[in-house]
């Protein structure tokens, strides 16, 4: 715990909500750290190869330009106290402690943006701890920041639009994917578009990004079925095959990909108001025009308050860090509210094609059913059949995890907490809040916690 | 409206236990939580079987010392009630009890120990001193610096999620009514019964317990009663899960430390170490928010931790939680009745994982018109001078 | 099965050899030790308490599947983050 640093601003999280706020942020002659839990810059819509590759074309695709555009101009920041390789384990106001691979690093900040991003949501069904299967964006992730293809014949399967792009990847990375399977029907889809064409319109390169990946697809020969549900994963040390309502497929990976919940760990930990996320789950972070929590001198920004896309945490981020130089006194109200126009207004209409996104992908009626010896806990391997003995008893997540061990484990709860809302929710209990965030956000070995002997 | 011989408020281990020894006895018991079964300081302790003088008694003079020290004679009850719970409740509670270290770094600390254990000798309590060489071919897994430590054979600890669902299941079993999520707004004395009134409730009892720990003072305002129960916030710490090193329970007599490891494998590491509660907006203590934790308090108990056990660091540190507890204003625990207002009976203020399987059973011999003179030293009566303006 | 590398326009960090299990498993620098594991053909992190070999899942450092021990340090590490460097030693077995 020997490291200290100081600064005027800590931002957790290096994509793009984070790039933007400090670009937002830069040239006040301000201190500014920003946090990532990878070595490099870009989050997870823009994993880097490591500083060792060369990697010729890299996300070339039209929808990554922008992005790529903004990473470039957040890398050629020189007054930015780059944090890599650290992940964040305590969160309070003022103060950040980082973990990274020398030991705990303690931030003091006078204000911490949180642009900590989203991760899968985590699914049970049977045969889900078998290795070879992973969250969709796994695969994604070591396609664009390892060039590694995790099997030779992949099958992605969920509800989410983004399992074409990801199926897209990889086919254009040289492998194979087994088939596109989305769960609900495709008039459950189109239905979904319709009620909400002006989104839709707005956002025709997205919507054309997707059709490029079912063309690309389409020429690739990768069956795409909807209405195709996943019911188990067969396998004895590691996945061979899915069994789905359409038949048994056989396979060496699988990329479940059923949506996106925030990372919510931090906000929680520092008391900010959350709210339900999405209709895949999760719990969001509050915030007001200027990106603002509830807590002062903490703001949020990006999937944190909500799994919106990498545009949406683009225009968040610029205007959390609107709203910071304003409450370090560096702007004025009028010049703040100016410059926010721009980005509320791109903010507003991320979100609205956000929530189409989510109407589209809205996997709420189409969960895998686990059976009674699934693991819903990873981690403490514990069993849906024994969590479902304690719904009729306990009437809060906490107690559940109490009587069960569920969410105990290493993870924190970020893989079961949804599935076990979910569970108790189907018994008739929607409890209030999930569980109760605990210190640290991350594992942290003893040793790194304490002075040097 | 329902009527109950006896009421008792508080999901804990000792209104579950108490409502299990009466209802088995015959007695209609209703037992009211405001929230889940062992969700306070029942379910969030570290599980603790601590049979030697703890050394919050130690540290303050002799005075408190000897009283300290007087508590130990419910301990040799405790030992017998917890070596054979599993076998009443015929359940698994990882009740491991397979001894307790109470260790010292200094001279000065093991003058402490000695001076403990010729305290507890003429309690009637057996204690071995030994020195660290000994210690350690004991326990393997003490560090060098530890000179002396008190052995105590029956000590050790059990598992805190298990006990008290289990109690409220037997509780359940035995015909007494357990109901969660039911919150008291209003207690009277009518006809010289209790009525009790909340949410869904409307209940008429002889004889009422207040066990509701922290909220316990609260609670006995609701019926005009002071009761001197403190609420304190108390950190403690999970590592991963780990091969099993360390069957006992460890203490030290001269620094916050309490350490084990669970049947799971998981190193429990706490001691006493505070959090710092929630505010009010009117300045009192706000037991529904989340205490915060003091990042002083985590670096002492595991400095503790690693200057006893030094294998600790090796360890991944997965969960800091705290625990709201209570004591009272003489830090002995007050369990009995309350002579200003009969049939009312209060047991809260610390020590009740380890002691609340004893807490309950006499308290029910004593409500049900047995002996229970064990009590008397724990008695809400020497407070009754807070209560002559009350009732 | 094994996971393959992508070969056409990646260059990578010059040749290493960590060691898993006591197995030398020859990797390039740059990469995860979660790579180099998978493009191996060691697809299980960890045991469960069934005896059940585990995978990771999420490849971003959240679920925790994918914890390994680093002989040399001792360390409980991330596979999914941690960069293989030359001659380390990783265990699976807690």
């Amino acid at each position: 715990m020997a490291d200290r640093i100081e600064c005027d601003v800590a931002i957790i999280g290096g994509g793009p909500a984070g790039q933007a706020a400090a670009l937002a942020l830069s040239g006040h002659g301000l201190s500014i750290v920003v946090i990532d839990e990878q070595p490099r810059p870009g989050g997870q819509i823009l994993r880097q190869p490591p500083a060792r590759f060369a990697v010729r074309g890299w996300l070339e695709e039209r929808s990554y330009r922008p992005l790529k555009q903004l990473l470039g101009r957040f890398q050629a920041l020189d007054d930015i106290h780059w944090l890599g390789s650290h992940s964040v384990i305590g969160l309070q106001r003022g103060s950040v402690m980082a973990m990274g691979p020398e030991g705990v690093t303690t931030v003091t900040a006078r204000h911490i943006l949180i642009a900590a991003g989203c991760h899968d949501l985590a699914v049970p069904l049977p045969g889900w701890t078998l290795p070879g299967v992973y969250a969709a964006g796994g695969i994604q992730a070591f396609i664009k920041g390892q060039q590694l293809l995790v099997g030779n014949r992949i099958l992605v399967a969920g509800t989410h639009p983004l399992q074409l792009i990801i199926a897209a990847q990889i086919v254009a990375a040289g492998g194979s994917v087994a088939a596109v399977l989305f769960a609900q029907p495709r008039s459950a889809m189109v239905a979904a578009l319709a009620r909400h064409p002006l989104a839709a319109l707005r956002r025709v390169p997205d919507l054309l990004a997707t059709a490029a990946a079912l063309r690309a697809l389409a020429r690739a020969g990768t069956p795409i079925h909807f209405g195709t549900s996943l019911e188990a994963l067969i396998g004895t040390d590691r996945v061979s095959a899915a069994q789905t309502s359409a038949g048994t497929i056989n396979c060496d990976a699988v990329g479940l990909c059923y949506g996106f919940v925030p990372q919510s760990a931090l906000p929680r930990m520092a008391g900010a108001q959350m709210r339900p996320s999405g209709p895949a789950g999760g719990w969001a972070c509050g915030h007001d025009d200027f990106m603002r929590t509830s807590v002062p001198g903490v703001s949020a920004a990006g999937e944190t308050t909500g799994v919106a896309g990498a545009a949406a945490a683009a225009a968040g981020g610029a205007l959390a860090g609107i709203g910071i130089a304003l409450d370090l006194g560096l702007i004025s109200l009028e010049a703040a509210e100016h410059a926010a126009r721009t980005p509320r207004r791109d903010l507003a209409q991320h979100r609205a094609f956000a929530a189409l996104l989510d109407a589209v992908a809205d996997p709420r009626a189409y969960f895998p059913a686990p059976s009674a010896d699934t693991i819903i806990c990873r981690c403490e391997d514990v069993e849906q059949a024994t969590i479902a003995a304690e719904l009729p008893v306990c009437q809060s997540a906490n107690a559940v995890k109490l009587a069960t061990r569920c969410g105990m484990g290493a993870c924190q709860g970020r893989n079961c907490e949804p599935s076990l809302l979910r569970m108790m929710a189907k018994a008739g209990n929607v409890p209030e809040t999930g569980f109760t965030p605990r210190f640290p956000a991350r594992p942290v070995s003893i040793a790194d916690l304490l002075p040097p002997q | 409206m329902e009527r109950a011989d006896v009421a008792i408020i508080g999901g804990g281990l000792v209104g579950c236990a108490t409502a299990w020894r009466l209802a088995r006895k015959g007695a209609s018991v209703v037992l009211i939580e405001a929230g889940d079964i062992n969700a306070g300081a029942s379910g969030q302790n570290a599980g603790s079987l601590h049979f030697q003088i703890e050394r919050r008694f130690l540290e303050n003079g002799d005075a408190l010392a000897e009283q300290g020290a007087q508590i130990v004679a419910l301990s040799r009850h405790a030992v017998i009630d917890w070596r054979t719970i599993e076998r009443e409740l015929e359940t698994d509670l990882h009740v491991a009890m397979h001894g307790g270290l109470m260790v010292a770094e200094t001279a000065e600390q093991v003058a402490l120990l000695e001076a403990k254990a010729a305290r507890e000798s003429r309690e009637g309590l057996t204690v071995r001193t030994l020195d660290g060489d000994e210690a350690r071919a004991m326990a393997p897994y003490l560090s060098s610096g530890i000179l002396a430590a008190n052995f105590s054979a029956d000590e050790g600890h059990a598992d805190p999620r298990a006990i008290t669902p289990a109690l409220a299941e037997a509780a359940r079993g035995e015909g007494a009514q357990v109901r969660t999520g039911t919150h008291v707004r209003a207690i009277t004395r009518e006809n010289g019964r209790f009525v009790i009134r909340g949410n869904g409730l409307a209940l008429s009892a002889d004889q009422l317990l207040v066990a509701a720990g922290a909220w316990s003072a609260d609670v006995c305002a609701l019926i005009n009663i002071h009761m001197p129960i403190y609420p304190v916030a108390l950190l403690m710490n999970a590592t991963e899960r780990a091969p099993p090193i360390i069957p006992h329970l460890v203490q030290h007599v001269g620094r916050r430390l309490s350490l084990k490891q669970t049947h799971a494998g998981n190193l429990l590491i706490g001691g006493g170490w505070p959090s710092r509660l929630a505010q009010t907006l009117h300045g009192g203590f706000d037991l529904s928010a989340k205490a915060q934790m003091i990042p002083e308090s985590l670096t002492g108990n595991l400095l503790a931790a690693r200057d006893v056990v030094p294998g600790v660091t090796r360890l991944n540190l997965i969960r800091s939680w705290t625990g709201v507890t209570a004591i009272t204003s003489d830090q002995l625990p007050i369990v009995g009745p309350v002579p200003r207002m009969p049939g009312l009976w209060v047991a809260a203020g610390g020590s009740a994982f380890t002691l609340g399987l004893t807490f309950a059973r006499l308290m029910a011999d004593a409500m049900t018109g047995d002996e229970a003179d064990e009590l008397s030293l724990l008695s809400p009566a020497r407070f009754e001078h807070l209560n002559g303006f009350m009732g | 099965m094994s996971a393959d590398r992508i070969t056409q326009d990646v260059e990578r960090g010059e040749p290493i050899t960590i060691v898993i299990d006591g197995q030398q498993v020859a990797c390039f620098a740059g990469e995860t030790i979660a790579t180099a594991m998978l493009a191996a053909g060691l697809d299980a992190f960890r045991t469960d308490q069934r005896g059940k070999p585990r995978g990771l899942l999420c490849n971003m450092g959240s679920c925790y599947e994918c914890l390994v021990t680093d002989i040399a340090t001792g360390r409980r590490i991330r596979a999914c983050l941690a960069p293989a460097a030359d001659g380390m030693e990783v265990s699976t077995r807690g």
